[in-house]
C-alpha cells in the first residue's frame, strides 16, 4: 500500500471516529397546510448562536432557479458550496409532511444553535425563516406552527 | 418525407396532444383579463418611493409590494398569524381587496406545462410545443403553395368546408402559434435546467446601524429614483431584523439597499438569459396586456379546429385516393404504371389497364408519376398522363420530369410507353404528355409504342390503342375502360329563359334548384361542393359517360345554380339540356375553376365576352355587392335573338353593380362589328383602366378569345404591355369553350 494512500486513510479515521462517538441522529419532522399552491420548496438549515449559517440539513425541490425563493437559507448558505450535497429530495405537496433525518455532533446541542427552514411555493409568497426551532433538549418534541405553509414542525432526539 | 406528410402526420398524431395544450392555453388567457379588470393599473412614471410611503401608511406590517404584469400593485403582509396579499390603489394606497395568483384551478396550468405528470410532463410538453413549431413552419409552406405565393396569401380560399377553415384559420393565427411555440421552448428550456437564466449568487449584504435610527421608504433616493413601470417587486425590510436590508428587484435588475444609510449596497444587473426569458412569458401569457392574452387564447381555441378540420380534410383525402385494386407490390411487378391526372380520371384509365394486364397473367404496380422507378424486376413501363390548363403537368406530378430527368441516361433495355390525355380543343393537347415521351427518349429510354394522345378520355380511343398494346406483347389483351365520375347530384330546373338564336342554334338560360347540405357533408365534401360564378358544372348527359362542361353564372350564395346552353350541332348533352322542362332533372357534380375566379381586390374589372360566355361575367356582376368597378363589353349577333341576360344586365348597371356597359352585334345593321373591335375604338379607355391595374376576364369561343388578346396586344403595345405579361401577373384569365 502506498504511503499517500495511507496517510490518507489515517486521516478519515481520525476524524471520522470521534464524530460517530459524540454525534446523535435527530428526526425533523414539518407537517404542511392545505395552503392551496403547488408543491413547496423547503430549506431545513442549521445556524448559530449569532444567527450564522453552519450547515444545511435538507432541500426539498430540486430546481436551482427557484431556489432563490429560499431567501434566507440561499443568502447564508451562498458560500457553502456543499449545501446541496446528498441533501436534496422532491418538492411537498400541500397537505403532506417532510421527515428527514440527520446527524448532529453532541456538542450543537443547548448551545443556542437552531433549526430553520425557509418554504415558498410557485406563485405564492416567499416565506424565509418559516419556522425556527431552538435546538435544545427542552425544545425537543414540540411542535411550532409556521407563518404560512407549516402546520407543525418538531424536531426528536434520539 | 414531404412537407405534406409531415404536417399531416404530426398533426394527426402529436397534434391530439397539442389540442389540449390549446384549449388549456386558451382557458388560461382568462387570468390576465380577468386580473385586468379587477384592479387599475399603476401609473408608469409614480416614483416607487412615493408608492412605499402610500402603502406603508394603509398596509403597517408591509413586507412585500409586487407590481403586477397586469400593472396593479400588491402588498404581502401580516395580520396577526394570518398572511395577507391585498390590491391597493397605487394613487392613495387604499387596500381594494384580497388578491389571488389566479381564478382557475391548478390543475388547468400544471395540465398545461406538464400534462400533470411533473418533469417527465414538463419534457413532453416541450415536445408538444417543438412540433406545434414544426407544423407551424410545414404549413407556411403548404400555404403559400396553395395560394400560390405571398401576393395571393389573401386570396380567395377554394375548396371543402373543412379545407376553407384550415387555410383560412390557419393564415390569420399561423404568426401567433408560431410565436408561442417558440416563446414556450423558451420557457422549457430554462425550467428543464437547458438554460441557466443567473448563476450568479446573491451578494452578503447587511444593514449596519451607526446610531441613526431607520429611514422610512420615501427617503430613500434609491427608491425615489425607480418609476413603477420598471419595479418587478420590493421587499421592505424585517421589523424584527435590525441588518435586514431593502430588496428591490426591476426590469433591469435588482439592488439591495442599506436601511439605516439609504446606500445602496449591491447592484446585479439581469441577465441576457433573465431578459430574454421575461419576454417569452410576457408574450406566451399575455400577462402584461390583456388584448393580448385575447388574443392568444383564440390562437389557443384554433388549435382543436385545426385539428378537427385536419381529421376531415385528411379522411376526406382518403377517400378521394385512387385506389387501384389488386396493387402488387413495386418490388415483385413486372409491368408498372405511373399516373398524372388532375381531377382524376386517368386513374380509371390505369385500373382498366393494370385489370387487363393482371388477366394476361403479369404482376403490375400503379404508382402516381412522381414515383417513377423501375426495379430489376420491371419489363414494361406505361406513363397515363393528363395536361393541365396550359400545357402544365398535374400538379402532384409538377416536378416529375426533373425527377425523370435527374435518374440520368437509361441503360435498360425495359421499354417506357407515353399515353397521353386531353382535349383537342385546346392548343396545348397532350402538350405534358409530349413533354414526357421526348424527355423519356432523350435519356435513352426505348419505347414499346408511339405516343398516343387520347382526347376527351374517349373509352373506344383507348380500345383500340389497346388492341395495338395486344399486337405488340403478344397478348390477348382487351381494355374495357368504365369512367369514374366525382360524386354527382340530381339538380331539379325551377325556370328557363328561352333565346331563338340567330342562325337556328336556339340557346336558353337554366336556372336550377341549389340542394343545400347540412354541416356534416359540407365539412366532409359530401353533395354538390359549393361553387362561385365561374366555376364548372359538369353534367353528364344520359347515354355518355363524358361529362360536359359549363360555366356557371351564379354562386351558391345567391342559392341557385344557372348556366346559359346553346345548341350544338348534334350535341348529345345540349340537346339533353335544351329538352330540359321545369321539374326535370340532371345529374352533375361542381369542377372549380379558381385560375379565372376574381380575386378580392378594390381594382377595376375589365369583362369581355361573346355569346353565352357572357354567363360566368354576369355571375360577378350580380354578386358585386361592393360596386367595384366592373366594365363589360359585350359581343353577340342580333340584340333581339342572343343578348343573354340582357334585361338582368340592364338592371345591374341602374344598380351601380356594373360600371359601364358596351355591347356590339354583328348581324345588325351599324351594330359595331366584333367584341374586339369595340376594344379597338376605345383604345385610349381600355389604356386607361390598365394603367389603373385592371383585371382581365375575358369568357367566349376559342376564335373570340384569339381575336380579343390580338387586340388588347395591339392596344396595350403603347403601355409595354402584353396579354402574356398580363396572364402572367394573374391579371388576365380566359374561359374558352
Amino acid at each position: 500500500m502506498s504511503k499517500p494512500l495511507l496517510t490518507i486513510l489515517a486521516t478519515t479515521c481520525a476524524l471520522a471516529l470521534p464524530a460517530l462517538a459524540h454525534s446523535r441522529p435527530i428526526t425533523l419532522t414539518a407537517q404542511l397546510k392545505n395552503y392551496g399552491g403547488d408543491g413547496a420548496y423547503l430549506a431545513a438549515y442549521l445556524t448559530d448562536a449569532k444567527g450564522a449559517y453552519v450547515r444545511t440539513l435538507w432541500v426539498s425541490g430540486g430546481k436551482a432557479k427557484y431556489h432563490k425563493h429560499l431567501s434566507d437559507w440561499n443568502r447564508l448558505s451562498a458560500g457553502d458550496a456543499k449545501r446541496l450535497d446528498g441533501v436534496t429530495g422532491a418538492s411537498v405537496g400541500e397537505g403532506r409532511t417532510l421527515k428527514v433525518t440527520a446527524d448532529l455532533a453532541d456538542a450543537l446541542i443547548d448551545a443556542g444553535y437552531e433549526i430553520r427552514i425557509d418554504a415558498a411555493a410557485e406563485d405564492m409568497r416567499d416565506s424565509p425563516s418559516e419556522v425556527r426551532l431552538p435546538l435544545s433538549t427542552a425544545n425537543a418534541g414540540k411542535p411550532q406552527a409556521g407563518k404560512q405553509y407549516i402546520q407543525s414542525a418538531t424536531f426528536q432526539l434520539q | 418525407m414531404s412537407w405534406k406528410a409531415i404536417h399531416r402526420w404530426l398533426g394527426l398524431t402529436v397534434g391530439t396532444l397539442a389540442v389540449v395544450l390549446g384549449v388549456t392555453g386558451a382557458i388560461l388567457a382568462v387570468d390576465p383579463v380577468q386580473q385586468a379588470w379587477q384592479a387599475p393599473a399603476a401609473p408608469g412614471d409614480l416614483p416607487v418611493a412615493t408608492l412605499v410611503e402610500r402603502v406603508t401608511r394603509t398596509v403597517p406590517g408591509a413586507e412585500e409590494i409586487r407590481h403586477l404584469p397586469s400593472g396593479a400593485i400588491v402588498v404581502f403582509s401580516f395580520a396577526g398569524d394570518q398572511p395577507q396579499a391585498s390590491y391597493v390603489d397605487p394613487a392613495d394606497g387604499r387596500v381594494l381587496g384580497a388578491w389571488q395568483p389566479s381564478v382557475l384551478p391548478r390543475w388547468v396550468k400544471n395540465l398545461h406545462r406538464s400534462l400533470l405528470l411533473g418533469d417527465t410532463g414538463r419534457w413532453r410538453a416541450a415536445g408538444i410545443a417543438l412540433t406545434m413549431l414544426l407544423l407551424c413552419v410545414s404549413a407556411v409552406v403548404l400555404l403559400l403553395r396553395r395560394m400560390g405565393g405571398w401576393r395571393r396569401l389573401a386570396a380567395r380560399v377554394r375548396g371543402s368546408l373543412a379545407q376553407r377553415i384550415h387555410v383560412v384559420v390557419g393564415r390569420v393565427v399561423l404568426g401567433v402559434l408560431c410565436l408561442t411555440s417558440l416563446t414556450a421552448l423558451t420557457m422549457s428550456a430554462s425550467t428543464l435546467e437547458l438554460v441557466a437564466l443567473d448563476t450568479r449568487t446573491e451578494p452578503a449584504v447587511l444593514s449596519v446601524a451607526a446610531g441613526k435610527p431607520a429611514l422610512p421608504g420615501a427617503q430613500l433616493a434609491a427608491l425615489q429614483g425607480i418609476a413603477v413601470q420598471d419595479l418587478r417587486k420590493l421587499n421592505l425590510p424585517s421589523a424584527s431584523d435590525p441588518e435586514d436590508v431593502w430588496a428591490v428587484a426591476t426590469a433591469q435588475g435588482q439592488a439591495w439597499i442599506d436601511r439605516y444609510s439609504g446606500q445602496m449596497l449591491a447592484w446585479q444587473d439581469a441577465t441576457l438569459a433573465q431578459r430574454v426569458y421575461d419576454l417569452a412569458v410576457v408574450l406566451h401569457t399575455g400577462e402584461s396586456a390583456w388584448p393580448w392574452a385575447v388574443v392568444l387564447g383564440l390562437a389557443g381555441a384554433s388549435v382543436l379546429l385545426f385539428w378537427l378540420s385536419g381529421i376531415v380534410m385528411w379522411w376526406q383525402a382518403r377517400r378521394e385516393t385512387p385506389r387501384i385494386v389488386g396493387n402488387i407490390p413495386l418490388a415483385q411487378a413486372d409491368v408498372l404504371i405511373f399516373v398524372a391526372s388532375e381531377g382524376g380520371s386517368t386513374w380509371g384509365f390505369a385500373q382498366a389497364l393494370q385489370d387487363a394486364l393482371s388477366q394476361c397473367g403479369h404482376r403490375v404496380h400503379t404508382s402516381a408519376l412522381e414515383n417513377f422507378h423501375t426495379t430489376a424486376a420491371t419489363r414494361q413501363v406505361f406513363v397515363l398522363a393528363a395536361t393541365y390548363g396550359e400545357g402544365q403537368a398535374p400538379t402532384h406530378a409538377s416536378h416529375a420530369l426533373e425527377h425523370i430527368a435527374k435518374l440520368g441516361t437509361n441503360t435498360s433495355a425495359v421499354p417506357v410507353t407515353v399515353l397521353g390525355f386531353g382535349d383537342r380543343q385546346f392548343p396545348t393537347f397532350c402538350a405534358f404528355a409530349e413533354a414526357l415521351d421526348q424527355a423519356l427518349r432523350a435519356q435513352g429510354w426505348p419505347a414499346l409504342l408511339p405516343l398516343e394522345r387520347i382526347h376527351q378520355q374517349s373509352g373506344q380511343q383507348f380500345a383500340r390503342w389497346g388492341v395495338a398494346l395486344a399486337q405488340a406483347l403478344g397478348e390477348p389483351l382487351v381494355l374495357d375502360y368504365v369512367p369514374r365520375l366525382p360524386p354527382t347530384t340530381a339538380l331539379t330546373l325551377i325556370a328557363r329563359q328561352d333565346y331563338p338564336g340567330v342562325t337556328g342554334q336556339a340557346a336558353a338560360i337554366l336556372r336550377f334548384t341549389w340542394p343545400a347540405q347540412g354541416l356534416g357533408e359540407r365539412l366532409r365534401g359530401l353533395g354538390l361542393a359549393r361553387f362561385a360564378a365561374g366555376d364548372l358544372v359538369g353534367v353528364v348527359p344520359p347515354g355518355s359517360a363524358v361529362p360536359r362542361y359549363y360555366s356557371l353564372a351564379s354562386g351558391w350564395e345567391d342559392g341557385f345554380l344557372e348556366i346559359c346552353v346553346r345548341q350544338m350541332p348534334d350535341g348529345l348533352c345540349s340537346t339533353h339540356l335544351l329538352g330540359l322542362k321545369a321539374g326535370d332533372s340532371i345529374v352533375a357534380f361542381i369542377r372549380s375553376n379558381p385560375g379565372f375566379a376574381l380575386p378580392r381586390t378594390r381594382r377595376p374589372v375589365l369583362l369581355i365576352a361573346a355569346g353565352t360566355g357572357v354567363s360566368p361575367l354576369a355571375g360577378f356582376i350580380r354578386r358585386n355587392d361592393k360596386r367595384r368597378p366592373m366594365h363589360l363589353y359585350f359581343g353577340g349577333r342580333d340584340p333581339a335573338r342572343d343578348f343573354y341576360f340582357g334585361p338582368e344586365i340592364q338592371r345591374w348597371l341602374g344598380e351601380g353593380r356594373l360600371a359601364t356597359l358596351q355591347t356590339v352585334f354583328s348581324r345588325v345593321p351599324d351594330g359595331g362589328g366584333y367584341v374586339q373591335d369595340a376594344l379597338r375604338r376605345d383604345a385610349e379607355r381600355v389604356r386607361g383602366l390598365m394603367a389603373q391595374g385592371a383585371i382581365v376576364r375575358v369568357c367566349g369561343s376559342r376564335a373570340m378569345a384569339r381575336g380579343v388578346a390580338e387586340a388588347l396586344d395591339a392596344v396595350l403595345a403603347p403601355l409595354q404591355l402584353s396579354v402574356a405579361q398580363l396572364k402572367a401577373k394573374e391579371r388576365y384569365a380566359e374561359d374558352v369553350f
